[in-house]
């Protein structure tokens, strides 16, 4: 009988250190490890160093005062706008910000995957991104817990040595403390199945120290070993497994539910102001003891509304009307 | 036959934008692109009904061919996979733009200069404190750096079309060289493609053969060429500007009943 990887959320998230560098799987609202966002407030993490992304999940954390700076493409949640504390951290200096392309994003982790130390590009040249003057990784490298884990230098710009295509930057690998990825299904081995965009979940997964998935569902490892070809993050790579279904709620996850937009609204409008964020994560972080009492508080009909069907793995919305 | 055509007054700016935009996607049938979220979504699924039926659309997060019945609200909406040829993740969809596939990027931003190139990541003058944090990069470096050509949508404001941007996130015509930071051509740095149109809630503008810089084409019905000059930040060229063709009433109706009846995106 081979060791089950399955512990409770609480274990988990006490995995996180003070300072870590962390990604979390998924991309804005879909498939993001909200569940797990929230355990993390609970237990007050401190200094975080968010890598990827700035969208849902990590915007709560900036929130609640968990995280010191973040590195990545995006500080919004699509439709719902700016991220709301993100942009209030970032517009008082609060937050240390280094922002780097979305291939970039995918080139570090494809490095890092790769166990190569840099992967050559052009992809942000013309642009900002390149400025010196915004190059903020010595700061983020002074916070960080494991100066492994943040390069030197942010890029390097040399002439191509091999096909003469003229300049091309030097990414350095984008590696990280811990990847907490919520996804569908997750044996208790550790094997995972994705439905939906991977985002860049299984490349980041193969750059973490420490790889922690929450899952909708926790099958027989047997089940999933019946078609590996539809399986992306092997058990070979995974620390953690942790049961919990809506763990992506307000958000959407292909498959199982659609988005809650009241709550999406509600939270976006709030946390545009401290005091508002403080009430929101009263509501619904700390009023709850865990997940169980925050589902509860939702109650079952609102989430019933939710369900996705098939064919669509989402929930068709409504025609006509004023609002959803 | 005037009849088909809608009049000024019944419609909202940001409807005319999103039908010209739709209308621009024809010359693209058949071709593939790489859509942003927003405005650009919305339009490019108005496009696929009327206009452009044979259109791929690829997604940053990894969807090949994306075919979405409804419109999405964010860039790995659920409603994105299903009908899609292939899913897989934001490699798998942004790594065919420096391989050369893309045919067209259609993208938005917060700023606009005078060469096209957009800011999407703060608006103000200290980085580290900035007057108004953004969205940041997300696709718009890579969209606009490597698709063949690229068109833009956003509002027509007096502050957001500029002589200079505070932050250059999407390249244009005139880009910065790095480590000194010159402004130089595109193609200089090895840059393909570049902006063709931008296309904002008056008008429609391109940029001329040989400058390279910003001029009015087409205004809206009800829009002058004045009016344009008079909500541009920069001292934009109007002698070149002509009438657009009016909306049709087909058009709107397809907008508001089929793409997106909730009015999602509030364009109306």
């Amino acid at each position: 009988m081979k060791k089950s990887k399955v512990v409770s959320l609480k274990e988990a998230m006490q995995e996180i250190q003070d300072g870590d560098c962390i990604v979390m799987g998924g991309v804005v609202e879909d498939r993001r490890p909200i569940a797990a966002t929230l355990e993390m407030i609970r237990q007050g993490k401190k200094n975080l160093i968010i890598l990827g992304e700035c969208s849902l999940s990590e915007d709560m954390l900036v929130g609640a005062g968990c995280v010191a700076a973040y590195r990545g493409t995006y500080t919004a949640i699509g439709a719902f706008g700016i991220s709301p504390c993100t942009k209030r951290a970032a517009e008082a200096g609060r937050i240390v910000i280094d922002d780097i392309g979305h291939t970039d994003v995918c080139l570090g982790a494809m490095a890092a995957m790769a166990g190569a130390p840099f992967i050559a590009s052009r992809t942000t040249f013309g642009t900002d991104v390149l400025n010196p003057a915004y190059d903020n990784v010595a700061k983020i490298r002074a916070l960080v817990r494991n100066k492994e884990m943040i390069p030197e230098k942010k890029y390097i710009l040399m002439e191509d040595p091999f096909y003469g295509r003229g300049t091309v930057q030097l990414h350095p690998a984008m590696k990280s403390d811990v990847l907490i990825c919520h996804v569908q299904y997750a044996g208790e081995e550790g094997t995972v199945r994705i439905d939906g965009s991977l985002v860049f979940d299984h490349f980041a997964a193969h750059g973490a120290e420490k790889v922690i998935i929450t899952a909708e569902q926790v099958v027989p490892e047997e089940y999933l070993r019946r078609d590996p070809n539809r399986n992306q993050i092997p058990c070979t790579t995974v620390d953690m497994v942790v049961d919990v279904p809506w763990g992506g709620h307000p958000g959407q996850v292909l498959n199982f539910y659609d988005m809650d937009i009241p709550f999406l609204m509600d939270y976006v409008g709030k946390a545009k102001t401290e005091a508002g964020f403080q009430e929101w994560a009263e509501s619904w972080v700390h009023g709850p003891k865990g997940h169980d009492d925050y589902l509860n508080k939702l109650g079952a009909s609102r989430l019933e509304k939710l369900r996705a069907i098939p064919p669509f793995g989402y929930r068709p919305r409504p025609k006509g009307g004023t609002g959803s | 036959m005037t009849e088909q055509y809608a009049k000024a007054q019944d419609y909202k700016p940001t409807e005319a934008m999103v039908i010209y935009g739709a209308r621009m996607l024809k010359e693209f049938n058949g071709k593939t692109g790489i859509i942003g979220i927003g405005a650009p979504l919305l339009a490019t699924h108005l496009a696929k009904i009327l206009y452009a039926p044979d259109m791929k659309m690829i997604v940053e997060t990894g969807q090949a061919d994306a075919n979405p019945i409804e419109v999405p609200l964010s860039i790995m909406d659920s409603r994105l996979t299903y009908g899609s040829s292939w899913q897989m993740g934001d490699p798998e969809g942004l790594f065919p733009l420096m391989r050369g596939e893309i045919d067209f990027g259609f993208i938005g931003g917060a700023q606009i200069d005078k060469y096209g190139s957009l800011n999407s990541t703060f608006i103000g003058t200290d980085y580290n404190k900035p007057t108004k944090r953004l969205a940041g990069t997300a696709g718009a470096v890579d969209i606009g750096g490597f698709s063949k050509a690229t068109i833009i949508t956003m509002a027509h404001q007096k502050r957001r079309i500029l002589e200079k941007v505070d932050y250059l996130t999407t390249p244009g015509w005139m880009v910065k060289k790095w480590p000194e930071g010159k402004m130089v051509r595109r193609e200089e740095i090895g840059l393909p493609g570049g902006p063709i149109a931008f296309i904002s809630s008056m008008g429609i503008m391109r940029f001329d053969a040989k400058t390279k810089i910003m001029y009015v084409e087409k205004c809206f019905q009800g829009v002058t060429p004045e009016a344009i000059k008079e909500n541009t930040g920069f001292d934009i060229d109007i002698s070149r500007a002509t009438e657009a063709d009016p909306l049709l009433l087909e058009e709107l109706k397809v907008l508001r009943e089929q793409c997106d009846p909730l009015n999602i995106y509030r364009t109306r």
